[in-house]
């Protein structure tokens, strides 16, 4: 296990060096001058001279190699300095932090309306396997699988803020305006939550270990309580780190189109404005967590399926 | 007096399907401290048996007469919470794969604080305390650590001994041993027995034992009731069954399993082996992993196969068998040592990997699930040349030769019994017109009589076709049928090779002696004797 930890840790701290290189090297690979861009990022007022340029440059480090340029890059970076936006001249960190926590929680409760509604469904799809109450609602979640948010959202926002009126179409300010955008984000995962569900069902109920435990006098229930229902949901918690990971930043469109102030938003907005320290601190952030989360899921499910965890190494 | 467990005209339908019963008024009865063998073939109705007993038939089946007791207790109509009462703690259960009968995520000792529970109301640290105690008592030399332990850690044979515990946790009066030994080697077989003996000994327990192998329980049972196709056949003492068996079909299950008597005689005297060598190894070593306790899997091998031999290479799991089949066949690259083919050289190329070709164990594992037996046969010719009507014509060749129905061709895996896949193997490795077939356990996984007719094809194709074969197995009986030489395979080394008669009447290497003693009594001599009485 330790092996195991130590293993998959080094590839996480890999993978967020690979990616933060890749990001570091932006300004230099875009069009325009790197020193210029730079030097922006790093001073508040406008800088028009060229020799004032050349001293800031040297004073910043600028012609050192560009390996030492982003080793001290990074250790300002996870020192909390992150830069200075170009649209707002205000330091970037202060930006990313606010929408990392809105998009935290807007993905928490979407994946979490997903578990709920996946749960009894998938469970109920696999107990009935093949019966007519399995064949609609797989067909029903398989359908939502194709429904694209862009069209969704709308959709809902007519239902529920236009006609119905009882929720708001856009912002974030009170609980209530978390529901559209969460609903509309919780759709995909809950269909494929829930034929994760029905499948890990299926197989825990026909492993042979169940009709074993009968044997030995553990009651129905009981017996699906403790043997089918724990080995039964280990790949939907595997499924959910996947995708808290990937809706970080992929929660774009929802967010755009509710004007939630998340992450996904604010990368958007960075990459229309050309915005290169904040799409820079943005991503970064993301990925960190993303690759740190999907790391955390591999230990709680190595320590819940020994055998397969075993198998993994 | 104490109950019995009896079962009376039982009788169990498939409720999808009227016509004949699967199931048909079987009646058995097994006294406290009783050992009974139910011996049958695969699909005899062996297991079902057990599982009405339970209560626990599949979706789909139920019982539609007669009646099962203990004691004064009706178990075909006990409610709910009575049968789970019943359920391991009057009635405990053994199965064939132990390891798939544990749950995966959890540790050996919660698995027993299940039972302890449900039938002794122990919990916590006593509960604990008392789980250990019964690894200990199944031979567990560190049963704290067994405790501890989750189940794909432990060895086959550990695997069932704390299965063994399992069952026994509640205290049953009674327990079902569904082959519980069949998937070991025989050393284990009989460490398994001689626990459940003891068992039986110590305090009453009432054994109904589930084989295909008559001749494995021979010494241990005191009744013996033989089943074909759902019916009861024959039934009685086990001396007298084996001595005088009425039935046809008890003779020849007990023919399938006493291998022995054809063996040393027709075999090596039918065939006569050329010196030359079909297949030879060098040195062959190879080590998995860079661990720094492991030794190696195979450790210098140098082994000599003649053309036209069948050798047997025996060895418990871990020995390093499988691993040296898979460095012949290519599939493993040694670390050290050359494998040459006659006429082939020593580089793995393709006319090397066609001549020599591997029968595999589990027949349903070898097999695409999804196609048609003619599609799996035909992967192996769609490298080469041939039209579409040659390919066609070889393989139904091939299916004839090994005594299946081209029919079957079209048939997928599920669809055909173990024996006709196996059978499927043999004629797919057959294509490729090897020189050498390396049969990996290729009969361990079939019932006694259906192994027969494999080994007995095994034995006609070498004949005909001049072939080399490699019985890599555990079944010492199949060993003494089948080679004319033996190889000892134990902790990745040779330890012995010598002609199979000298091997049986004076083993060399002290693991060969534990092999040959615990096959004697069990099948071989004992059996022998009683049936050469009886002739």
């Amino acid at each position: 296990m330790l092996k195991f930890i130590a293993r998959r840790t080094a590839t996480l701290v890999a993978a967020v060096l690979l990616s933060s290189f890749a990001v570091f090297l932006i300004p230099y690979v875009t069009p325009g001058d790197p020193v210029r861009k730079i030097i922006r990022s790093r001073v508040a007022g406008d800088v028009v001279d060229e020799s004032v340029v050349q001293s800031l440059g040297q004073s910043l480090g600028l012609q050192d190699a560009l390996f030492v340029q982003y080793l001290r890059w990074l250790g300002s970076f996870f020192s909390g300095d992150m830069g200075l936006s170009y649209v707002s001249r205000t330091p970037v960190v202060e930006q990313v932090m606010p929408a990392l926590g809105v998009t935290v929680s807007l993905v928490t409760v979407a994946l979490g309306a997903a578990v709920l509604a996946s749960l009894p469904l998938g469970t109920a799809a696999a107990l009935r396997q093949g019966r007519r109450t399995d064949r609609w609602i797989t067909a029903v979640t398989q359908s939502f699988i194709a429904m694209p948010e862009y069209w969704l959202a709308p959709m809902l926002v007519l239902l529920f803020a236009l006609k119905l009126a009882v929720l708001p179409s856009a912002g974030w300010n009170d609980a209530s305006s978390v529901v559209l955008p969460a609903a509309t984000l919780a759709l995909r995962p809950a269909s494929y939550f829930t034929a994760a569900v029905r499948s890990g069902m299926i197989d825990a109920l026909s492993a042979e270990h169940v009709f074993a435990a009968r044997a030995r006098g553990l009651g129905r229930t009981r017996t699906v309580l403790d043997h089918v229902i724990p080995n039964g949901l280990l790949p939907l918690a595997t499924l959910l780190a996947v995708w808290f990971a990937g809706l970080l930043g992929g929660s774009v469109i929802v967010e755009v189109i509710f004007a939630v102030p998340g992450m996904g938003r604010l990368l958007y907005d960075a990459v229309v404005n050309s915005d290169i320290p904040l799409a820079q601190g943005g991503v970064v952030v993301v990925v960190a967590l993303a690759v740190g989360i999907t790391t955390l899921a591999d230990f709680v499910h190595r320590l819940l399926s020994p055998k397969a965890g075993a198998a993994l190494v | 007096m104490r109950d019995h467990l009896t079962v009376d005209g039982l009788t169990v339908r498939d409720t999808a399907r009227p016509g004949a019963p699967l199931l048909d008024g079987v009646a058995l009865d097994v006294a406290p401290g009783e050992f009974v063998a139910l011996v049958g073939g695969s699909g005899s109705g062996k297991t079902m048996t057990a599982m009405s007993v339970l209560g626990l038939l599949p979706q789909g089946l139920a019982v539609s007469g007669g009646s099962i007791r203990l004691g004064e207790t009706e178990l075909t109509t006990a409610g709910h919470a009575e049968l789970d009462r019943i359920r391991g703690g009057r009635i405990g259960m053994l199965f064939q794969q132990p390891k798939r009968m544990f749950n995966p995520n959890r540790r050996i000792g919660r698995h027993l604080r299940e039972p302890l529970k449900l039938h002794a109301g122990l919990r916590g640290t006593a509960a604990q305390r008392k789980a250990i105690e019964l690894l200990a008592e199944v031979g567990f030399e560190d049963p704290a650590a067994g405790a501890r332990s989750f189940p794909h850690q432990l060895s086959g044979g550990m695997a069932q001994r704390a299965m063994a515990a399992l069952a026994l946790a509640g205290r049953p009066d009674f327990l079902l041993a569904d082959e519980p030994t069949s998937a070991l080697d025989k050393v284990l077989e009989r460490q398994i027995l001689q626990l459940l003996d003891q068992e039986r000994r110590d305090r009453g327990l009432g054994i109904l034992y589930i084989t295909h192998n008559l001749a494995s329980v021979a010494a241990f049972a005191d009744r013996v009731l033989v089943m074909e196709q759902g019916r009861l056949v024959e039934s009685g003492p086990t001396r007298e069954v084996l001595a005088q068996p009425k039935s046809p079909y008890t003779r020849s299950l007990l023919e399938a399993s006493i291998l022995q008597p054809h063996g040393t005689s027709s075999a090596r005297n039918g065939v006569h082996a050329e010196p030359e060598a079909a297949l030879s190894l060098r040195g062959v070593s190879k080590s998995f992993a860079p661990r720094r306790k492991a030794r190696a899997a195979v450790d210098g091998v140098s082994l000599e196969l003649r053309k036209g031999e069948i050798l047997g290479v025996l060895g418990q799991s871990g020995s390093g068998k499988s691993t040296l089949a898979r460095l012949v066949l290519g599939l493993e690259r040694a670390d050290a040592g050359t494998v040459a083919i006659a006429g082939t050289g020593t580089a793995h190329t393709a006319s090397m990997c066609r001549a020599v070709q591997l029968v595999f164990q589990e027949p349903y594992d070898s097999f695409d699930p999804r196609m048609t037996l003619r599609s799996s046969l035909e992967a192996p010719l769609r490298q080469s040349p041939l039209s579409n009507e040659e390919r066609e014509g070889r393989i139904r060749a091939a299916v004839v030769e090994v005594g299946l129905d081209p029919a079957l061709l079209d048939h997928r895996p599920r669809q055909c019994s173990g024996g006709q896949l196996q059978r499927a193997t043999i004629a797919r490795a057959l294509l490729l017109e090897p020189q050498v077939l390396i049969c990996d356990e290729a009969t361990s996984a079939l019932d006694a009589l259906t192994q027969r007719t494999i080994l007995d094809l095994l034995r006609r194709l070498q004949r005909e076709r001049g072939l080399s074969l490699v019985m890599i197995t555990h079944d010492m009986d199949v060993v003494r049928y089948m080679c004319q030489r033996v190889a000892v395979m134990y902790q990745g080394s040779l330890v012995e090779l010598a002609d199979t008669g000298t091997f049986f009447s004076a083993p060399q290497h002290e693991h060969s002696r534990a092999l040959v003693e615990a096959s004697i009594p069990c099948k071989g001599l004992h059996l022998g004797r009683l049936v050469s009485a009886a002739d």
